[in-house]
């Protein structure tokens, strides 16, 4: 379903160009559970953000069902991260100043259409499902670190999204919130949707169902 | 909730900044208001004091002069004939004109020489209550000015020559009239005049219905005083309409300035809330990339970052015309006040005109968030990655 082709990726910076990805190839089956490992400064976030559209390769292609992102136009990439695509990032990224709720209906906050009842209905499932039902009202300042991470990814969910983004969703937080929040991941894999998520601790990448290990802009094993 | 919902919580989140800049375009969008409000009136005030200050128009009959010349000598002018304008026919025409709203004042003359007490004297007969439109300087110094036909009205050097004073009786073609009133200097030559009615005066002189020339006052600010004219020669054949074009053209550049000057004044402001608007919303843009490139993210496209934007900045906008067009017409209203405009009518609240404020400043501070709002579109998704 996602398909990464010799993807070629540096940036620059004052020391000159660094390569940060350097010839990478993957496949990503639908309903499968990846984890992409590997050292701090290998390459995994770039790795996620060119595969999420959020970057573009400077050589080398991605291809989702078949059709490659940098074919497709600025509005059709808008459509695909509003549709298809999800993303959780390592730090929460909450708007501060709309509670959980809110920020669970972002998404849906891109016009003048009013969200539908339905769509609220919804959001109040996803946070329900993270556990987050009755903190609905809170803004994330209030909340704690899991908590904000949990809002972020009841955010990811609520587009019923083919495929889940997530970079280090447990790196700021403590075992057991981290275990809580793998857990939300597997649940929503078991439910079909794709994962495609980064960590560097081996302990989550065992509940995922295929481990990818990245080193120095190379894909070690797992491909 | 709509992508509305996003501008209008970032508004009060940051509250005290929000109130902050409100205050300050209301204070332009005050200013403004007060300032065209002010200027409507006393270019009004102006333009009633300045019509009150005299006649603009003359009308009348034609003369033909001769020019007379004999041996080589010049003999001067002699005007043919003395004619006479018929009054009701004179009246009747120019009160139909199409712009006969425009007229303040419509006063015919009648002009009577004659001797009192061996003195020579000019004896004016009018309309007392026209001529005292365009004379608004007149003033009784002793007695009254006249109520009745019988009355009579010395000019000031005139009553101190012939030794006039209310009570004393003045022949004039046979008939006694009786002096109501001196009047106080004007410093023209109405103070060597005196002032009759009218239609006693024709009587006295048997020439019923006959002026010699009419006075006409007109409001010019929103019309040429060329088409009056025009329109007056039209319905007045073999007469002259003349119009005192300095008088005129000196009351419509006083009044033009007022306006002009308030239009300045307001361009600058509207300039100034322009820039302060743009520059807040820059601010915001810069200080919300990776909001923006989060919003890219979840899949907001660049027309509705810009869109979001530049709903920020109507928000703000349309707070601002709410609260700076009541400031203004509160202030407009007190400044009348102050600056002795009462005898304007109070500005009354007009819907049309607060609708129309509303619709400018909303289109101006939209207007004036656009360079931002494009900045903003063209923040990219992968901002949100980037960690402040
Ligand atoms: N925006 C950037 N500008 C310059 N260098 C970057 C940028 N992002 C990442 N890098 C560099 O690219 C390499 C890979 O980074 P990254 O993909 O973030 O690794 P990981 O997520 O595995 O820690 C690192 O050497 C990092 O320093
Ligand atoms: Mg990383």
């Amino acid at each position: 379903m996602l398909v990464a082709d010799n993807i070629v990726k540096a940036y620059a910076t004052d020391a000159g160009n660094a390569p940060a990805l350097r010839g990478v190839s993957l496949r990503i089956a639908a309903g499968e559970f990846v984890c992409i490992m590997g050292r701090s400064g290998s390459g995994k976030s770039t790795l996620l953000n060119i595969l999420s559209s959020l970057l573009s390769p400077d050589a080398g292609q991605v291809r989702y069902q078949g059709r490659d992102l940098a074919g497709l136009s600025a509005r059709e990439r808008d459509r695909l991260r509003a549709t298809d695509f999800s993303m959780v990032f390592q730090m929460h990224h909450l708007l501060p100043y709309l509670t959980a709720f809110e920020n669970v209906l972002t998404p849906f906050l891109s016009s003048l259409r009013p969200v539908s009842a339905e769509k609220r209905r919804k959001a109040l499932d996803c946070l329900a499902r993270v556990g987050l039902a009755e903190k609905a009202d809170r803004l994330p300042g209030r909340l704690s670190g899991g908590e904000q991470q949990r809002v972020a990814i009841a955010r990811a969910l609520v587009t019923q999204p083919r495929v889940i983004f997530a970079d280090e969703p447990t790196g700021s937080l403590d075992g057991d919130t981290g275990r809580h929040i793998m857990q939300i991941l597997a649940g929503l894999n078991a439910d079909g949707m794709s994962v495609v998520m980064v960590s560097h601790e081996p302990g989550y990448a065992a509940m995922a169902g295929r481990v990818v290990e990245i080193a120095d802009g190379l894909v070690k094993a797992g491909a | 909730m709509n992508i509305l919902t996003i501008p209008l919580r970032n508004l009060r989140r940051k509250l005290p900044r929000t109130l902050l800049m409100v205050a300050v375009f209301s204070i332009g969008v005050a200013s403004v208001t007060a300032l065209i409000d002010l200027s409507k009136a006393v270019g009004e005030s102006l333009e009633a004091k300045l019509s009150a200050y005299g006649a603009n128009i003359l009308v009348s009959p034609k003369t033909e002069t001769l020019s007379v010349g004999y041996g080589g000598m010049a003999l001067g002018d002699v005007s043919v004939d003395i004619k006479y304008l018929k009054e009701d026919e004179t009246l009747a025409a120019i009160k139909g004109i199409h712009h006969k709203d425009r007229l303040s004042a419509v006063a015919p003359k009648f002009v009577v020489l004659t001797r009192v007490a061996e003195v020579p004297v000019g004896v004016v007969g009018v309309d007392f209550d026209q001529e005292r439109q365009i004379k608004s300087h007149w003033h009784a110094a002793k007695g009254s000015l006249p109520g009745d036909p019988s009355a009579i009205v010395a000019g000031f050097d005139a009553a101190a020559r012939l030794g006039l004073a209310p009570g004393s009786t003045v022949a004039v073609e046979g008939r006694e009239f009786t002096v109501s009133g001196v009047l106080g200097s004007t410093g023209s030559e109405d103070d060597r005049l005196l002032f009759a009615d009218l239609h006693a005066l024709q009587a006295a002189a048997g020439k019923e219905n006959r002026v010699h020339f009419v006075e006409v006052a007109a409001l010019c600010s929103g019309c040429p005083i060329e088409e009056i004219t025009a329109q007056l020669t039209a319905g007045l054949p073999d007469t002259d309409v003349k119009a005192m074009q300095q008088v005129v053209k000196s009351r419509m550049m006083t009044v033009d300035f007022v306006k002009h000057l308030a239009l300045a004044v307001s361009g600058v402001i509207l300039l100034t809330a322009c820039v302060m608007i743009g520059l807040s919303v820059f601010s915001s843009v810069n200080e919300r990339k990776n909001e923006i490139g989060l919003l890219r993210a979840l899949g907001f496209s660049k027309v509705a970052v810009f869109f979001l934007m530049n709903l920020e900045a109507l928000v703000l906008g349309a707070a601002s015309a709410v609260v700076g067009y009541c400031a203004g017409f509160a202030a407009s209203g007190r400044l009348m006040a102050l600056l002795n405009l009462g005898d304007q009518a109070a500005p009354a609240f007009d819907p049309v005109q607060f609708g129309l404020t509303f619709v400018a400043v909303a289109v101006l501070s939209s207007l004036a968030s656009l360079p931002p709002a494009l900045a903003a579109a063209r923040i990219e998704p992968s901002q949100a990655l980037v960690m402040l």
